[in-house]
């Protein structure tokens, strides 16, 4: 690319100007000297070794049809079938009509008739197909992305929506393909490995693209955009795409997965179709079953729907919009149930959408970790009401979630500590729920925290007991004040004496 | 000694082949000594003697393009009509074009 920028600013342009007729060839010559550098050939055979040997610095050829040794057209046939030299433009020297036309059928840029025409005629046409070639290479090595020869994301976009103009925006579909943990390929293999990769899946995508037409991007490190005429039942057609890529991985270390945008007559906007496929390919992201799924309107509706959620949790923060409701705990080894405590329930009170549950929220935010920021809300409204009880002669522990991020927070006990203390109630008041899945993550960094935790005062509730996958082992090295067992586990204790065995085993 | 008034009184288009040369005279008359140093016409010649005329096209053809980038007019106007009757092998007597073709070379070479 800078050599050719370098050339395009006039520094160094070379023409080879072939012909077998010494007076036309330095008429011809005499006209471009001042203008580029000027190299001779004779016949096809000798400009064919120049060619070769001068490929990435020849600018242009002129090119005589009737040559001994190697006549015109051959040379040129065999310059249009080479990869390399078929880039070089080529202007053909003729006296005849038919043969100016079978040269641009052969993909010669330009004809020069004979007798020349006026030198400032010639220049202007040699200039002219220069320009054309340079700005050609220059818009392809700007519009393709290097290593896949596809388009980067802004081509592909600006010319899909060309394609949609040129094809009266006939139906078409929209897939996002990405490579699932490609970052771990590069850290694994070699970056050369991961290119390697990138390369063989491009070849596939642009295999696919020439069978259905259509075109396709390179659209991030890992990920591709493929936009083709609509396939009426994509479920049917895709695995063969699916198995074409894998054939030509011929690794099964590499997987990847596609999301689709299935026109369905909606007459969305490209980008609209490719942000739909984007988002069902970030859906099916750690499903290890599904490596394509295709969009529809509930996914999307729901996606919105949590979109909105997340846009809103700010405000809702700080207009309080969660409320903390208190379910009371009793203690129930006496003859008469006493109050033990109470567990903190949230629920938004979101000024559109009214109650909303916490199932629809909590994953959300655990998902993106703003359930931070919630849990965070969550113990300083139950620390606050601790202290109205207490100043009202109650002393009722509240429990609250501390969720898995938060675990992982090195300064979750010292935030707990300040809630507590700067509120003057006893740390014991704050009943911590860690739920049984935490434990699972990093039992060593959890069991370090619990410890601290407890240090400072706090009781440690294990949530959801026998939801997951804890051993009793695990258990009897956990350092917590009290297991809570999932409810669906309890529900089967009934019906089923195994169960019922190993909860009076664990209490 | 071949000079640009020389040129003109043979009939050459003298001012339509300058241009050609980049207004350099030396560079002109370089060429069409060159032209007169070329043995094709006696070539050409032969080959339509010998009815060979594939050959001759291609001799025929290669003339009238060196003639005609010079503005040789008077070479220029037989040989262009061989050059059309030789493209599609027309087997015709050629002598009188031939003739006038000779002539009018040594003429040129007179000069």
């Amino acid at each position: 690319m800078q050599e050719l920028l370098e050339r395009k600013q006039g520094l160094h342009r070379t023409v080879l100007i072939v012909d077998d007729e010494f007076i036309e060839r330095e008429m011809l010559g005499a006209m471009l000297s001042g203008l580029y550098e000027i190299i001779y050939a004779s016949n096809g055979m000798t400009a064919l070794e120049i060619i070769k040997k001068k490929k990435k610095t020849l600018s242009l050829i002129l090119l005589d049809f009737h040559m001994p040794v190697l006549d015109g057209y051959s040379l040129l046939k065999i310059l249009r079938s080479d990869s390399e030299l078929r880039s070089i433009p080529v202007i053909v020297l003729t006296s005849e009509k038919k043969a100016e036309v079978k040269s641009l059928q052969l993909g010669a840029a330009d004809f020069i008739s004979k007798p020349y025409e006026a030198p400032e005629v010639i220049q202007a046409r040699v200039r002219h197909s220069i320009e054309l070639f340079e700005d050609r290479i220059i818009i392809h090595d700007t519009e393709r992305d290097e290593l896949t020869g596809l388009f980067n994301k802004e081509f592909f976009f600006e010319y899909g929506k060309r394609l949609n103009n040129q094809n009266g925006n006939m139906p078409m579909d929209a897939l996002v393909l990405d490579i699932n943990r490609f970052h771990i390929i590069n850290e694994l293999f070699g970056r050369s490995y991961g290119d390697k990769v990138l390369k063989i899946i491009g070849q596939s995508i642009h295999e696919l693209v020439r069978q259905t037409g259509g075109l396709a991007c390179r659209s991030n490190s890992n990920c591709f955009g493929i936009y083709i005429p609509h396939m009426d039942n994509p479920k049917d057609h895709l695995p063969r795409f699916i198995s074409m890529i894998e054939d030509n991985l011929d690794d099964r270390k590499i997987s990847f997965r596609i999301g689709i945008y299935s026109d369905d007559g909606n007459a969305l906007d490209m980008e609209q179709r490719f942000e739909h496929a984007d988002l069902v390919c970030r859906k099916i992201k750690n499903s290890y079953t599904t490596c394509f799924d295709i969009y529809n309107a509930e996914l999307h509706s729901k996606e919105l729907h949590s979109e909105r959620l997340i846009n809103d949790m700010d405000t809702a923060l700080s207009e309080k919009q969660f409320k903390l409701f208190y379910q009371p705990k009793y203690n129930i080894s006496d003859s008469k149930p006493v109050l033990a405590s109470v567990e903190a329930l949230v629920r938004w009170y979101h000024p559109e959408y009214g109650i909303i549950p916490p199932a629809e929220f909590i994953t959300l935010f655990e998902d993106n970790g703003l359930i931070r920021q919630l849990d965070n809300y969550v113990w300083n409204e139950a620390a606050n009401q601790i202290k109205q009880w207490k100043d009202a002669g109650f002393n009722v522990p509240i429990s609250v979630n501390v969720s898995r991020v938060d675990v992982f927070n090195p300064r979750l006990v010292e935030i707990l500590s300040d809630i507590t203390r700067s509120r003057g109630i006893d740390s014991e008041n704050l009943l911590l729920e860690i739920t049984e899945s935490a434990y699972s993550d990093n039992a060593q960094q959890i069991i370090s925290t619990v410890i601290n935790l407890r240090e400072k005062g706090f009781k440690i509730e294990m949530d959801d007991f026998g939801s997951g996958y804890s051993s009793l082992n695990m258990l009897c090295s956990l350092p917590i004040d009290a297991l809570k067992l999932d409810m669906e586990f309890i529900r089967n204790i009934c019906d089923n004496k195994k169960h019922l065995r190993l909860v009076e085993i664990m209490i | 000694m071949i000079t640009l008034d020389k040129l003109s009184e043979f009939g050459a288009d003298v001012k339509d082949g300058l241009i050609r040369c980049m207004n350099k005279e030396d560079f002109y008359l370089m060429l069409v000594n060159k032209a007169l140093n070329d043995n094709r016409l006696s070539e050409l010649e032969q080959q339509i003697y010998y009815k060979n005329y594939h050959s001759a096209f291609e001799t025929a053809h290669t003339l009238k393009g060196m003639y005609s980038n010079l503005s040789l007019t008077p070479l220029t106007v037989p040989i262009n009509e061989m050059t059309e009757l030789l493209r599609n092998g027309t087997d015709t007597d050629y002598t009188a074009l031939l003739e006038e073709t000779k002539t009018q070379f040594r003429r040129l070479c007179e000069l």
